[in-house]
């Protein structure tokens, strides 16, 4: 295997680290520089992976995979933070302890990397490993929307099954052209500001960021 | 101007209403200049849309735009068409509706402006859905529906419209991303395959080499993208934010919410669907959709019978008529997919005609609780009597259009061999007309609250009503040779094959199926 890929699939290892701890941060601005340590993460498979499968759409990629998921993403989470103010990070009880939350990521690994073994596509053959952690990240990202009560805390969620997508994109299609990259990037930049924008307005009215707080409707 | 310019004017005509819209001071103007232009807007994509639906119907040729990123074939123009006229209708209603918001203090200058800003780009973004060949395009199309309306779900700005908005935004950003990732699956895989990989991005290349796709890969990203469209499509049990967005959304936005955008969302899982089927067959597609189909009709027939709020009523039937669609495409053959496609047409004309009136009824009651809303045939008798003629259309109940592609629907079941399926979709069925039918008593007759005022909405809400309502009982009493004809050729598309399974007649057609 090509030095380039093992890199790939290494960095993966520590791409998943780092989004299991922006689910477990507590602290909102905590949770939001993690996650930009976490794009950047991903921002550096992106580089590996173009330089190991010259390609210089890849490194496109890259480029606005750090303008959008490093610099952008977390400025407008840290943006509405302090537009909110220190009620922000009010102390939520969680819906599921830390243990908990670690032992269903590494229940949704297995089941990834179970499921990517029938996989047979021939760009997958190297990284396969890597191929399992962007389809476990997608549910990272979806066990984090679930297991938060907090709802600014909710779009991380929403940003790491994007994260997650782009991932698999990059890895099974490095070829892809680059406006189907931007496309996507650009709806998640605009779902992430119109996200922030619903959570800003519900705590101008409700005075909590709190999901249970938004359990009127019934039935 | 050629037929693909024609295309791309079509598209970008509401996005620059909406822009121009959105650019205007909103306290420097009166409320008529965002009126006009968003007549203008909703006018020309009419205009427009039916114009080229036309063409494509006539020549039998699609029309493509953008080096091939956008098509119009048999099978977007039925979406095309329910866009333009439905979007065209309730857009009308929409002046007078918003009108009424803003002398009641319900919205302030500033809350028109977005409401009529995002109405275009509403539009736009449906267009472009159902318009799209790309198959990413049509992922970022379905997301840029919701970003889109998340505002004129919380156009209130009240705590419940915010509550709403939320679990719209987040449901739906997070159930379409499951969408996004069964798209790349497909896409990566078609890259793989085709002897062009720049052609792996798009439906009409992908169609004719699908037998060649990854089964297991095909298999993972159907299911992907039913989880994902199909919580974009309202079916059980991803529907959570369709019935408190239905409810709490201006009513005109519920109407097209119902009527339009749960279909283009149908139409995407209508274009994985032909792949899917083109290599694994139609088994897997059909146990998942079947399911869900079932499911849906079950579990919202008992929801639709629970619910004291008439929105929230129609917002469940939505998911429960969903169900029916979802359920038809899984039967397959082309009576279930011809049975699919018309009950987008008709469900759409009708749903958009019951939001419409429950409108009227906020209009005159300030309310949506059955408790509150009786005795409305004294109150506004035109609106009684049309809500009238909606319950019995939505029931499906000869001769109104729904009837025709329920009974289509239970023909192709009883033709499949699922008659354990007719049997749960009548007993289901039955459960939902006796709801609508109560429903239709309670507010119709008895006496009004006595500080409701009697006296009729104004005509312009009342002229689109009736349009709907002449449309719902024409196309159950004959349904228009063009529609039977539209109607088979997106059904070919669909099955890859010429057939015209509705020509003679939809009725007949089934009955010599089911004697065969």
């Amino acid at each position: 295997m090509a030095t380039g890929y093992i890199i790939v699939n290494l960095l993966a290892c520590v791409l998943v680290v780092t989004s299991t701890m922006v689910v477990l941060m507590r602290k909102l601005r905590s949770a939001a520089w993690t996650y930009a340590v976490q794009s950047l993460v991903l921002v550096c498979i992106f580089i590996t992976l173009a330089t190991t499968a010259g390609s210089t759409g890849l490194y496109l990629w890259s480029a606005s995979a750090f303008v959008t998921k490093v610099v952008l993403v977390p400025a407008i989470i840290l943006y509405t933070i302090k537009k909110i103010g220190d009620t922000a990070d009010a102390e939520l009880p969680v819906k599921l302890t830390p243990t908990r939350c670690v032992m269903l990521v590494v229940a949704e690994l297995i089941v990834c990397f179970v499921a990517v073994l029938g996989v047979e596509l021939p760009t997958a053959g190297e990284v396969r490993p890597a191929l399992a952690i962007s389809l476990a990240h997608f549910f990272i990202g979806l066990t984090c929307i679930v297991s938060q009560r907090n709802i600014v805390k909710q779009i991380f969620g929403y940003c790491l099954m994007e994260n997650g997508s782009h991932l698999t994109l990059a890895l099974l299609a490095p070829a892809a052209p680059h406006i189907v990259e931007t496309g996507i990037a650009t709806d998640a930049i605009f779902a992430v500001i119109i996200m922030a924008i619903v959570a800003y307005r519900i705590h101008r009215v409700t005075g909590s960021l709190d999901a249970e707080d938004l359990m009127e409707l019934k039935g | 101007m050629s037929l693909s310019t024609c295309m791309i004017v079509l598209m970008a005509a509401p996005l620059i209403a909406a822009l121009a819209i959105a650019a205007l001071p909103s306290k420097a103007f009166p409320r008529a200049v965002y009126e006009c232009i968003h007549v203008v807007s909703i006018g020309f994509v009419l205009a427009l849309g039916v114009y080229l639906v036309y063409v494509e119907f006539t020549t039998n040729t699609p029309i493509t735009a953008l080096s091939n990123w956008c098509r119009l074939d048999a099978l977007s123009s039925v979406f095309v068409t329910l866009i333009s006229i439905i979007g065209a209708l309730v857009g009308i209603f929409s002046i007078p509706y918003i009108q009424h918001d803003v002398d009641a203090g319900h919205m302030d200058a500033g809350q028109v402006k977005s409401y009529y800003a995002f109405y275009s780009l509403f539009l736009f973004t449906m267009l472009l859905a159902a318009l799209s060949n790309n198959i990413i395009m049509m992922w970022v199309c379905i997301e840029a529906t919701t970003l889109a309306t998340v505002f004129l779900v919380g156009a209130y700005k009240t705590k419940l419209a915010l509550e709403a908005a939320w679990k719209y935004i987040i449901v739906c950003a997070a159930g379409v991303a499951f969408g996004l990732y069964g798209t790349l699956l497909v896409y990566a895989n078609a890259a793989d395959v085709l002897d062009d990989p720049s052609q792996a991005i798009f439906w009409t290349s992908i169609v004719p080499n699908a037998d060649k796709l990854d089964p297991m890969l095909l298999a993972i990203s159907f299911t992907f993208v039913v989880i994902g469209f199909g919580t974009k499509a309202g079916l059980f049990p991803m529907h959570t934010w369709l019935p408190d967005a239905h409810s709490e959304a201006p009513s005109p936005v519920s109407a097209l919410l119902s009527g339009v955008l749960l279909k283009c969302a149908v139409l995407v899982i209508i274009r994985f669907y032909v792949i899917t089927v083109g290599c694994i067959g139609i088994v897997f597609p059909r146990a998942i959709l079947v399911t869900l189909g079932t499911l849906s009709v079950v579990y919202a027939a008992f929801a639709i019978f629970k619910q004291d709020d008439i929105k929230r009523k129609l917002a469940y039937s939505s998911t429960d008529n969903i169900g029916i669609v979802a359920l038809c495409l899984g039967l397959g053959g082309p009576l279930g997919i011809a049975a699919a496609l018309l009950h987008c047409i008709f469900h759409g004309c009708t749903k958009a005609l019951m939001f419409c009136l429950s409108g009227n009824i906020l209009m005159k009651y300030d309310s949506r609780s059955m408790r509150r809303v009786n005795g409305l045939l004294e109150v506004a008798p035109v609106t009684a009597v049309l809500f009238f003629v909606g319950c019995f259309a939505l029931s499906a109940f000869p001769p109104f259009a729904m009837f025709i592609s329920e009974i289509t629907m239970y023909f192709a079941a009883i033709v499949q061999g699922y008659l354990w399926l007719v049997i749960i979709l009548g007993l289901a069925l039955t459960v939902v007309v006796a709801a609508l039918a109560i429903m239709c008593v309670r507010v119709d007759f008895g006496h009004a609250p006595a500080d409701v005022k009697k006296g009729e909405v104004p005509v312009m809400a009342l002229v689109p009503e009736v349009i709907l309502a002449a449309v719902i009982l024409w196309f159950g009493i004959a349904v228009p040779q063009p529609v039977v004809e539209g109607v088979d050729n997106a059904t070919s598309i669909i099955v890859q094959e010429q057939v015209d399974p509705l020509y003679s007649d939809a009725l007949l057609t089934g009955i010599a199926q089911v004697n065969k």
